[in-house]
């Protein structure tokens, strides 16, 4: 029953080849949508990329764990939700095992007020390893002064517009005030050793770095907030965790988990609605290039009616004249995706190497280069998409052909 | 058994406001081995009544039958077939498929069997070889690999003969095949169209030239659609 028909391959393609400028057309306008959908795809998935890892370099890391009930009471009483120095060596250990892993390194968070005399700002702090926090946020950039060392027992580093709505200098000394752990007010003072940027500015007008061993000092207490692991490698998270999930069960530990990915709702947020918008942008450019397609083919029809009409009569079936402008659709699909995509590759990869500097994007502080990913799963789906449409757009016209009367068909030679 | 039968056929087609009555209630048979010219002054409805007899058109009343088959109730796939297995044709403007060489439009309706049921599929290869003979059964041979564009008016003619026979058809069906060649030219294809006629094929023609009329074995005179005068003449 299926056997191929050589001819209707053979007719299709030499048809294209026949009116090469309408067919250079039909190929450019599927190679524009291809080329434009790979483009901004790509686009898109290093815009996803840079501030996923920013992130995760920043502030999250790819997994943090905390005391169990943190999450849901934690910001309540901060203080009933700490992780406790036992708890936090035996975390490490697990954790130490694990080839995916980078680092792990403790956090205390803490609200509190700093003041320079003559006014105070809320403060969002963080008592931090400074050596492990330094390999874990490389997303953060220093502005002023020095980096926080260990040595550095009162040392803080403090958000760029925290550090300017101090109107202070490096060096100087201020005083911080937080509640302890068991509801006391404590102070103690802290001297800016640098200013740094985060890459986002609410972040920034917040954020103060000590010591841990400072910060616990300040609330009393030898616990910590929260663990942040670091990994390897982003795509990893989800296995480490489960990893992780299962240790803790073995060794009985009651622990909380989140990844950076449940940490972070504004990505979530900013993903779904550039997922929206390149899907309005895929819509609009594939309707142009099916209408620029159907054109293209619906003048091929007009152009060829006598040569259908000739065929009909030779004893083609209606459904062998559709096949027919279907094959050379599916031609014209295949190369012009074809150069598309290897275009649009070739784009991309210039785009990034030139470096051009984008604008930077709401929210942040920081200005990036231009980068396209070229995505192999956008860059198959958008070629297959440049077949399919091409085909689709050609469903109407080949029809039309199909449907022609065989005796008015002969005559319009 | 006829090999085509037409009983009370009638054609119309509207216009407009205006109805042309392009076939009158038309009876007629055709045996093997005619050689049969439909004449008639231009509109008086030999294209109308061969594009019925061929399956391409459909009549408003009557019945038509090839090689036994009643072409009312089929459907487009059916009729197409109809055309394929047993009817050829040679048109005027000769109509051959620009992008093939000659050997190719030969054998492209070959090909079209080649979809499983068809009675007489052939493979690539058979096919290719028939398309051959054909074509040096017109005296084409040596231009099997020629584009239409690269061959004369009486050539193209030559090559659509060839393809209207390699599917050896009950019947084939001429519309004015001479038209657009010069005298010379087109005196040579009617000595091959009669040629071929005596080995056994069945031809109808629709024509204006009269050499035409002195190859054939029966004349019918058509005029206003209908069948003015129908002679059968003692065969050439
Ligand atoms: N598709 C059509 N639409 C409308 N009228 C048609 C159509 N085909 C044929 N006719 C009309 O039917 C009549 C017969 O036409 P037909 O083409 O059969 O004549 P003919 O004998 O072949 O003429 P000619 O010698 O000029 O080729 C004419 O009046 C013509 O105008
Ligand atoms: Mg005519």
């Amino acid at each position: 029953m299926l056997s191929i028909n050589f001819f209707r391959y053979k007719i299709a393609l030499l048809n294209v080849l026949r009116n090469r400028r309408r067919s250079l057309i039909t190929l450019l306008s599927i190679q524009i949508g291809v080329v434009s959908l790979i483009l901004f795809g790509g686009f898109v998935a290093s815009m996803y990329e840079g501030m996923r890892e920013n992130m995760i370099r920043s502030q999250l890391g790819h997994l943090q764990i905390y005391q169990a009930g943190f999450n849901q009471y934690g910001h309540i009483e901060p203080e009933q939700y700490l992780l406790t120095q036992e708890q936090v060596q035996q975390v490490s250990n697990l954790v130490s095992g694990l080839a995916e892993v980078e680092l792990l390194t403790p956090r205390l968070d803490f609200s509190g007020l700093i003041t320079n005399g003559n006014q105070s700002v809320a403060v969002v702090g963080n008592g931090i390893d400074p050596d492990k926090e330094a390999l874990l946020s490389s997303a953060i950039t220093l502005i002023e002064g020095e980096d926080l060392f260990p040595e550095d027992q009162a040392g803080a580093l403090v958000g760029q517009g925290l550090y300017n709505a101090l109107n202070a200098n490096i060096g100087d000394y201020l005083t911080l005030l937080a509640s302890t752990a068991d509801g006391a007010v404590n102070a103690v003072d802290v001297q800016i050793v640098g200013a740094i940027n985060t890459g986002t500015r609410e972040v920034d007008n917040r954020l103060l770095r000590i010591n841990l061993s400072h910060a616990q000092d300040l609330q009393f207490t030898q616990g910590v907030s929260r663990l942040v692991v670091l990994l390897k490698d982003t795509a990893q998270t989800q296995i480490v965790m489960d990893k992780l999930s299962q240790l803790f069960e073995q060794e009985g530990l009651t622990l909380e988990m989140r990844s950076w990915s449940q940490l972070a709702d504004y990505y979530h947020e900013v993903v779904n609605l550039f997922d929206g918008v390149f899907g309005f942008l895929k819509i609009i450019v594939l309707f142009i290039a099916a209408l620029s397609i159907a054109n293209t083919m619906m003048m091929a029809v007009m152009e060829r009616t006598p040569e259908i009409g000739s065929i009909r009569a030779l004893g083609a079936t209606r459904h062998e004249v559709m096949m027919l402008f279907l094959t050379e659709a599916s031609y014209l699909g295949l190369f012009g995706s074809t150069l598309g995509v290897l275009l649009g590759i070739f784009m991309a990869n210039s785009i990034t190497l030139a470096e051009f500097i984008m604008p930077t994007p709401p929210g942040s502080s920081q200005s990036y280069p231009i980068r396209i990913f070229v995505e192999w799963t956008v860059v198959w789906q958008t070629a297959l998409t440049g077949v399919l449409v091409a085909v689709l757009a050609s469903i109407y016209p080949a029809f039309k052909a199909s449907r022609l009367l065989i005796n008015q068909a002969m005559r319009s030679a | 058994m006829k090999l085509v039968n037409l009983a009370k056929v009638s054609r119309y087609f509207t216009l407009g406001q205006n109805r042309v009555c392009a076939l009158k209630q038309i009876d007629l048979q055709v045996n093997k081995g005619e050689f049969l010219v439909l004449k008639g002054a231009s509109g008086s409805g030999k294209s109308t009544l061969l594009n019925l007899i061929g399956a391409m058109d459909e009549v408003d009343e009557g019945e038509i039958a090839i090689a036994g088959k009643a072409l009312g109730p089929m459907s487009d796939r059916q009729k197409s077939h109809v055309r394929r297995d047993h009817i050829g044709f040679i048109f005027q403007s000769f109509n051959l498929l620009p992008v093939l060489t000659a050997l190719e439009n030969v054998q492209y309706p070959l090909s079209l069997r080649t979809g499983g049921k068809a009675a007489g599929a052939s493979s690539h290869k058979e096919n290719k070889a028939k398309a051959l003979a054909a074509l040096e059964r017109v005296g084409l041979a040596d231009f099997v690999n020629h584009k239409p564009n690269q061959l004369s008016g009486g050539q193209m003619q030559r090559v659509a003969i060839a393809r209207a026979l390699v599917t050896e058809p009950d019947i084939i069906l001429a519309d004015e095949p001479t038209a657009n060649l010069d005298s010379e030219n087109a005196q040579s294809i009617m000595a091959l169209m009669k040629q071929l006629n005596r080995q056994g094929i069945t031809f109808i023609f629709a024509t204006h030239h009269d050499y035409v009329l002195e190859q054939a074995s029966r004349v019918i005179e058509l005029r206003d659609g209908c069948i003015l005068q129908d002679k059968q003449r003692v065969a050439a």
